[in-house]
């Protein structure tokens, strides 16, 4: 169902980071000391690396969460290094889907609700999502397509199974078609099965719209479905603490 | 938009937390609400309860007493004055006018009023306002009984009617007089005075219920009313008069006379000056009360306070997830502060249902316990100022929350650990 050749890139890379240095606060040791990566715009990359070698911090960065304090971070041709905080925020609003490891959803608003979160803050993908038909469909027909089916929409978050709530989370990352999708170990709290069939609706979805997607995973057995594997580590000159 | 619907739903989802946050509010607005209507209505009622009279006299006695008795007919009075001390201040040439009052006597729990008709066309009250007759005229003969308004509806009183007089105050008196009753010629409109809670009669008619009684037990052979008719029923003694003087220029100089009266030690004071000394008696326990309310909301906020935080950890994560999907810090900041404004509105707006539902039910306690009526009428500017400081307050302790929840997500943003 994944192609595993690089797609051509055709706007330029999706994003870019050269000599970026990050630390946390100002005295804490050095997290991040990446000279160069890149990643083609519709690659699917896969990223992994031990706890605490930085992974999510360098999300962070992608996320436009925080910025570096050395180097650059271009993203989608933006560079987020430059740009204040609530540009950032606006940016990750209306380009970005982000899913955590788990707990991505709010407990008091129903699964359809989860989906449609980032249409309240972010014009452009409530735009985007109408241009497609109505937000409600559109919600729904990702979660079909996730394999939740319709009655599920209306029920309370708190009633499905972590599975379930990571298939929710991806089809909320994915509404809108952000064109930027990051995966923050999204199923190391699931079981093989369920794991697989996540990875697999996931890239899919992220396939038929052309969306980059950087997955971070513990689980190797994952690897040969993405474009591209990297190992943290490998990447990163701060990785020895 | 997008956020006020988040904060309603995210309250929901805590709505017990919410809701005990929101009584808590509410009763303590009802309470300053409700202290603050008092205090307005009891010193605008305290005011108006006496106007049109320039002196009031009795025996020597502090101001406030001979108030008390005479125009609140609360307390007796200590000392009576003597007849011809009343006729010389009536004889006096720079008064105009003036009514002897006679307290000491009740029917039921109302106070029974000794007087002249003339008490009835001098008597006012408000900005002048004179007493009306609801039903009936003044009292001409012995035995003829005028009554307050509260009097005729509570005791279920008409024109016609026969009431007993006691002698003493108590509500229930062992010694009353049940040869000699009274009859009701006249029923006056409603004052909110505490003319209201009165059973005005002659002078005469007080002289008669204490035929006999001079040796204090009761008299062997109760006389007829034909015989007590005829009888000459000059009180020897009075406990109070009402003044008024031709010239207001003159009333420091009256007011000076009597005080020196040489026959007997007089009081004469002006109510306006009396009611002031009373209030500012009174204002003090009133405005501690206002301050003891005030900090019960303050106490109502700060619980709300500590609800919000208290729920705040826990609530780390929804935070970061409403900054992952592009939520602002700003916007965040607005979900805290706006359920802490929700919080508050809520409460106050079921604190004003509170005020008046008390207001309902408790008016007539209110009234027949101390004589305050309590009009239930829209908020006053005052009060929707209070409202207005509560809900201020409320929104502005949500900044604290508001604050800590604004710089959560921007340290932690999407690498919340779990
Ligand atoms: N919000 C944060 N504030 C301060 N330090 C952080 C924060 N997030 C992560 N760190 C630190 O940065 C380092 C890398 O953490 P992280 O990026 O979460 O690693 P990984 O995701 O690979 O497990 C760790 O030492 C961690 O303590
Ligand atoms: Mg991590």
């Amino acid at each position: 169902m994944t192609d595993a050749t690089t797609p051509a890139a055709q706007t330029g890379p999706a994003i870019q980071l050269a000599e970026v240095q990050f630390r946390w606060r100002a005295r804490a040791p050095l997290v991040l000391d990446i000279p160069a990566l890149t990643v083609a715009a519709g690659e699917r990359l896969f990223l992994r690396g031990p706890s605490g070698s930085g992974k999510s911090t360098l999300l962070a960065l992608l996320g436009g969460v925080t910025t570096p304090q050395y180097g650059t971070v271009e993203v989608l041709g933006q560079p987020l290094h430059r740009l204040g905080g609530a540009r950032r925020d606006a940016f990750r609003a209306d380009h970005i889907g982000y899913i955590f490891q788990m707990f991505n959803l709010i407990p008091y608003l129903s699964v359809l609700d989860n989906v449609l979160l980032p249409c309240r803050f972010s014009h452009q993908r409530a735009q985007r999502v109408a241009a497609r038909g109505a937000a409600r469909s559109e919600a729904l027909h990702l979660l079909r397509r996730l394999g939740l089916d319709g009655a599920l929409a209306a029920r309370a978050v708190t009633e499905l199974s972590v599975g379930q709530q990571q298939r929710v989370a991806a089809a909320r990352a994915l509404l809108g078609g952000p064109e930027l999708i990051i995966a923050d170990e999204p199923t190391s709290a699931l079981d093989a099965d369920h794991r697989a069939a996540v990875v697999e609706v996931l890239l899919g979805e992220c396939a038929a719209l052309g969306s980059t997607l950087v997955f971070v995973s513990h689980d190797r057995a994952l690897e040969p479905l993405f474009h591209r594997a990297l190992c943290l580590t490998e990447l990163n000159r701060a990785g020895t603490v | 938009m997008a956020m006020l619907s988040l904060t309603l739903r995210s309250l929901l989802n805590r709505r017990y937390t919410a809701l005990l946050t929101i009584s808590a509010i509410a009763l303590s607005t009802a309470l300053l609400l409700g202290v603050e209507r008092v205090r307005v209505e009891a010193r605008a009622g305290f005011a108006q309860t006496i106007s049109g009279t320039d002196l009031v006299v009795g025996a020597r006695s502090g101001q406030v007493q001979l108030l008390l008795y005479a125009i609140f007919r609360l307390g007796n009075p200590t000392n009576n004055m003597r007849w011809d001390s009343y006729r010389a201040i009536a004889r006096h040439p720079a008064v105009a006018w003036s009514v002897p009052l006679m307290l000491g006597d009740a029917h039921r729990g109302f106070r029974v009023l000794g007087t002249t008709p003339d008490y009835f066309t001098h008597y006012r009250y408000g900005r002048g306002r004179a007493l009306e007759f609801a039903a009936g005229q003044p009292f001409a003969d012995v035995f003829d009984a005028v009554l307050g308004a509260d009097v005729a509806r509570q005791l279920g009183y008409a024109l016609g009617h026969d009431i007993v007089i006691s002698h003493g105050t108590g509500a229930v008196s062992f010694v009353q007089h049940d040869t000699l009753p009274f009859r009701v010629v006249g029923i006056l409109a409603k004052s909110g005075t505490p003319v209201d809670r009165t059973i005005h009669v002659g002078l005469a008619g007080i002289e008669a219920v204490h035929l006999g009684w001079e040796g204090g037990t009761a008299p062997r052979h109760a006389p007829t009313a034909a015989a007590v008719r005829a009888m000459e029923l000059t009180p020897q003694a009075i406990s109070a008069v009402l003044v008024g003087l031709e010239s207001r220029l003159a009333l420091f100089g009256v007011q000076r006379e009597i005080n020196h009266y040489a026959g007997e030690p007089l009081t004469a004071v002006i109510p306006g000056v009396a009611l002031q000394e009373l209030w500012d008696l009174i204002g003090v326990a009133e405005r501690a009360l206002l301050a003891i309310s005030a900090c019960v909301v303050g106490v109502g906020l700060l619980g709300m306070l500590t609800a919000i935080l208290s729920g705040l950890n826990e609530r780390r994560r929804e935070m970061a997830i409403l900054r992952s999907v592009g939520a602002r810090p700003l916007q965040v900041f607005g979900l805290l502060m706006s359920e802490a404004w929700l919080l508050a509105l809520l409460g106050a707006i079921l604190g004003v249902v509170l005020l008046y539902g008390a207001l309902w039910l408790g008016r007539p306690l209110i009234e027949a316990q101390w004589g305050l009526y309590l009009a239930i009428g829209p908020l006053a500017p005052r009060e929707w100022a209070v409202l207005a400081i509560i809900l201020g307050a409320g929104t502005l302790i949500g900044a604290v929350p508001g604050y800590r929840a604004y710089r959560y997500s921007l340290a932690d943003g999407l690498t919340v650990r779990v």
